[in-house]
């Protein structure tokens, strides 16, 4: 299989202006980063170093105020689609609904992409569910429905922002291990943006990991790990050295701003 | 493995930074005010094409007089004696109607609302006279009281009453179910329950009532006044229409109408500061 | 308590306590409350504590009731201030939701309208009525105005005010898939100003009533606000009293019309449904 990029950001940098005071939060530096077709690529870093934003940048619902992104064309649809963070869904639409509006946004008629959206409910276990509404779905099947939304528009990459975050723990291992089987089948490219050290080793290919203020890249680790992954992966010593290996790099990045902070 | 492939060529949508806008001091000042500006504008807008619209006889001046007109009546009307005590008088209704509207439903509404069956007791009876468009019983009033100023002070108090009440028994059911569990482990006594949670947790929700009330009272008074044709801001619109003084009328108009601006802010404000922690009530608001 | 025995006694439910459980304890209770207050007041009236000029009675009452709406009295007027409820109602509709939707969608429309709407929206409506039947006539036309009126200003700030609180966040998901404004406006806006909208039409329609009520008083020769003044200059208190309790009972049913109309719209909200 040819291997090209899905995806390449060159020197992006995010500056917010507030509105009304006129003040400027350099949001990313000179972020530089390239995802090959078909890769798992986390963005791993602390609240704030502008894991959102990049996504956002990405997806087009934010532009940089310099750099620049490439997105590989795709004959047909959506080079990319977002999985937004907790209860994004409609709580006026039933799951189903809510599943066929990425393909609505599209173009496709109502009443057509009702039916084929119906293998990704399927797909991600919420088959029977389908004409409940947000409000009766527990957290997890309601992150389930919002995954199957980015699906179904068949994007070639899948951005996503913490999807699991708000998820217990058990929940949250289930999500993992079906988000590769889903990923594994349908062949796609995904950044994925968390919070956790040892979800983003156990899922990705490539874990990028970001400081904070301005928010910027400072390490690119590739993770080794044999696939397809099973949950017991994270008990191995190897697993266990690239977490230690990430949480050092966090935890030096932490001390050195809090020195900074005790010396100026 | 794939850094040696490069990003280039048709088949890559690239996304560029947008071009920064060159703006000078006086468009980013009004980037930050737009809002403000705009409103204004909005506002003299109105009036402008009230006055254009007058002058060019677009709008008839018969009916709806200027705002020129009205600003000179306006003028003439401060330096007159009637009109001061019009609104003495309108002033002492809605005071006094209000003020015992306060002092009859808080307490009231704070008991009716600590038991709980007390409260289901007086539900239809609260809810009825809740959705009875007072003003109806203006001829009933009358019948007790006569037209003179009590007649307008009761409108005015029963205008009000229901509403603060219906607040306030709301308020309290809702901060029994919060707290009372809590307060209730740690055997508190019912006396300490109620002055050290009760009626502070309430306390939001009188001031939503009575926010609701404003209008109450306002329509009321002026309902009230029509109707006696005694004394009062209302009288004086009412006499200004039916002598066909159309600038006067409006000058009234536009004085009821500040005086609601300045009582919405007022508990607007009250409003919003007792809420801090909470978030907005939806009570039913009906006039 | 102090000094009681060491253990609580909780007795069985008896024969009230079950009868109040099967009808659920807020009926029981609200039915205690509506016919004792209803007893109370026919015994003390006919006990002569007080004038029964001054409240009437609801025996009485039931009297007036019974002999105008078999003689056909009544019914003019309550369908007469009905239908001018009606038109004025549903035009306000037509004409606010629209507007206040357009408003509140362009953000400098909004800006343009604000302050003007909260200016018109705290003025006591009830001001313009002598401007009103000045303008209009003493007949439906200047009743129709007044419920027009009154309905409108609310519909227009409450549905503006839903557009504006729309969340961003789901506004974010259409632009995310790249759906166009005007998609997010059918699918995002519309469904989430519904409930802003409906409290808008509940606050209209009870400050519309007022208005109904206000404007009959003051001018008309039909109407139930104008049946009320017309037995009160006779001091006939038993047709007054009903007059206001006809109002009264319009008010509550309108009220729970727009409940049933909200059930239907918005079951989608779980707090709509216990
Ligand atoms: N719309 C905005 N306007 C101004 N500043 C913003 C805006 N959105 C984000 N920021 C700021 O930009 C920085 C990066 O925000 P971003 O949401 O991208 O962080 P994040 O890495 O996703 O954090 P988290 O892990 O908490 O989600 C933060 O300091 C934030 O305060
Ligand atoms: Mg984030």
């Amino acid at each position: 299989m040819e291997h090209h990029l899905a995806l390449s950001a060159r020197g992006v940098q995010m500056e917010y202006r507030d509105r009304q005071s006129g003040k400027r939060l350099l949001a990313l530096e000179n972020v530089d980063l390239d995802v090959p077709d078909g890769a798992f690529v986390s963005l791993l870093g602390p609240s704030g170093c502008g894991k959102s934003t990049f996504l956002k940048i990405v997806n087009g619902l934010l532009r940089q105020t310099s750099g620049e992104i490439k997105l590989h064309r795709v004959a047909k649809g959506r080079e990319d689609a977002m999985v937004f963070q907790d209860a994004s869904l409609f709580p006026w639409y039933t799951v189903t609904d809510n599943v066929a509006y990425g393909l609505v946004c599209a173009g496709v008629s109502r009443k057509a992409a009702r039916e084929r959206v119906q293998p990704f409910i399927d797909l991600v276990g919420l088959g029977g569910f389908g004409d409940k509404y947000p409000y009766q779905l527990s957290g997890g099947m309601q992150q389930r429905a919002n995954l199957a939304r980015a699906l179904a528009v068949d994007a070639a990459i899948l951005l996503m922002d913490e999807p699991f975050a708000s998820l217990d723990a058990q929940t949250r291992e289930l999500m993992q291990a079906e988000l590769l089987r889903i990923w594994n089948a349908a062949r796609k490219t995904v950044v994925f943006v968390t919070h956790q050290i040892d979800e983003a080793v156990f899922l990705s290919d490539r874990v990028v990991v970001m400081a904070a203020r301005p928010g910027r890249v400072i390490a690119d680790i590739t993770i080794d790990l044999p696939r397809p992954r099973e949950l017991s992966v994270k008990r191995t010593p190897l697993f266990q050295d690239y977490g230690e290996r990430i949480w050092g790099l966090l935890a030096g990045r932490q001390e050195e701003t809090a020195s900074q902070g005790r010396a100026s | 493995m794939a850094r040696a492939s490069t990003a280039d060529g048709p088949t890559f949508r690239t996304v560029l930074p947008r071009q920064r806008r060159r703006r000078s001091a006086a468009q980013r000042w009004y980037r930050r005010n737009e809002r403000l500006v705009l409103s204004l504008l909005g506002i003299v807008a109105f009036f402008a094409v009230w006055q254009l619209g007058a002058d060019a006889g677009i709008v008839d001046r018969f009916f709806f007089s200027s705002p020129s007109e009205v600003a000179i009546a306006g003028w003439a009307e401060l330096q007159r004696a009637r009109f001061w005590e019009d609104v003495r008088v309108s002033s002492v209704e809605l005071a006094v109607g209000s003020a015992l509207a306060v002092i009859v439903s808080v307490p009231l509404g704070l008991v009716i609302g600590w038991y709980r069956r007390l409260s289901y007791a007086f539900d239809p009876w609260l809810n009825f006279l809740n959705a009875l468009p007072r003003v109806a019983l203006i001829p009933l009033v009358v019948l007790w009281v006569g037209l003179g100023v009590e007649m307008k002070m009761l409108i005015v108090f029963l205008g009000a009453v229901f509403t603060i009440m219906v607040a306030t028994v709301e308020g309290v059911r809702t901060v029994e179910r919060q707290l009372l569990d809590v307060a209730r482990s740690f055997r508190a006594s019912e006396a300490r329950i109620f002055t050290s949670l009760v009626i502070p947790g309430t306390l939001p929700f009188i001031i939503s009532g009575l926010r609701i009330a404003v209008g109450r009272v306002l329509a009321g008074v002026i309902i009230a006044e029509f109707y006696a044709q005694t004394q009062g801001v209302g009288v004086m619109i009412a006499k200004a229409a039916a002598t066909l003084q159309s600038d006067r009328m409006m000058f009234g108009v536009v004085l009821v109408t500040l005086l609601g601006i300045i009582l919405y802010e007022a508990v607007g404000y009250a409003e919003r500061w007792f809420q801090r922690w909470r978030p907005s009530l939806d009570l039913e608001e009906t006039t | 308590m102090t000094g009681g025995p060491a253990l609580v006694a909780r007795p069985a439910a008896g024969a009230p306590a079950r009868l109040r459980g099967a009808l659920g304890e807020r009926v029981f209770y609200g039915l205690i409350g509506f016919v004792g207050v209803l007893l109370i007041w026919e015994a003390t009236a006919q006990l002569g504590l007080y004038r029964k000029s001054l409240l009437s009675t609801p025996s009485a009452i039931w009297q007036a009731a019974a002999t105008d709406i078999a003689n056909g009295e009544l019914w003019p007027h309550v369908s007469l201030s009905l239908t001018e409820f009606a038109i004025g109602f549903v035009l306000s509709l037509v004409l606010g939701v629209p507007l206040g939707l357009l408003i509140g969608w362009f953000r400098r429309v909004d800006y343009l309208f604000s302050g003007l709407l909260a200016g018109l929206n705290a003025m006591p409506h009830v001001a313009l009525i002598p401007l009103i039947i000045l303008v209009a006539g003493i007949g439906m036309e200047s009743k129709v105005i007044v419920v027009f009126l009154w309905t409108f200003f609310a519909v227009v700030v409450t549905t503006f005010n839903g557009v504006q609180t729309t969340a961003r966040k789901h506004l974010e998901i259409t632009r995310s898939f790249g759906g166009s404004q005007w998609l997010a406006f059918r699918t995002v806006v519309l469904p989430s100003t519904l409930p802003f909208i409906i409290s808008g039409v509940r606050i209209g329609a009870g400050r519309a009533l007022v208005g109904v009520v206000s404007a009959e008083f003051l001018a008309a020769n039909r109407g139930l606000g104008f049946y009320i003044s017309l037995y009160g200059t006779f001091l006939d208190t038993a047709r007054v009293m009903l007059g206001i309790v006809i109002f009264g009972i319009l008010g509550v049913v309108i009220g729970e019309l727009v409940r049933v109309v909200e059930r239907r719209f918005e079951v989608w909200r779980p707090d709509l449904h216990h």
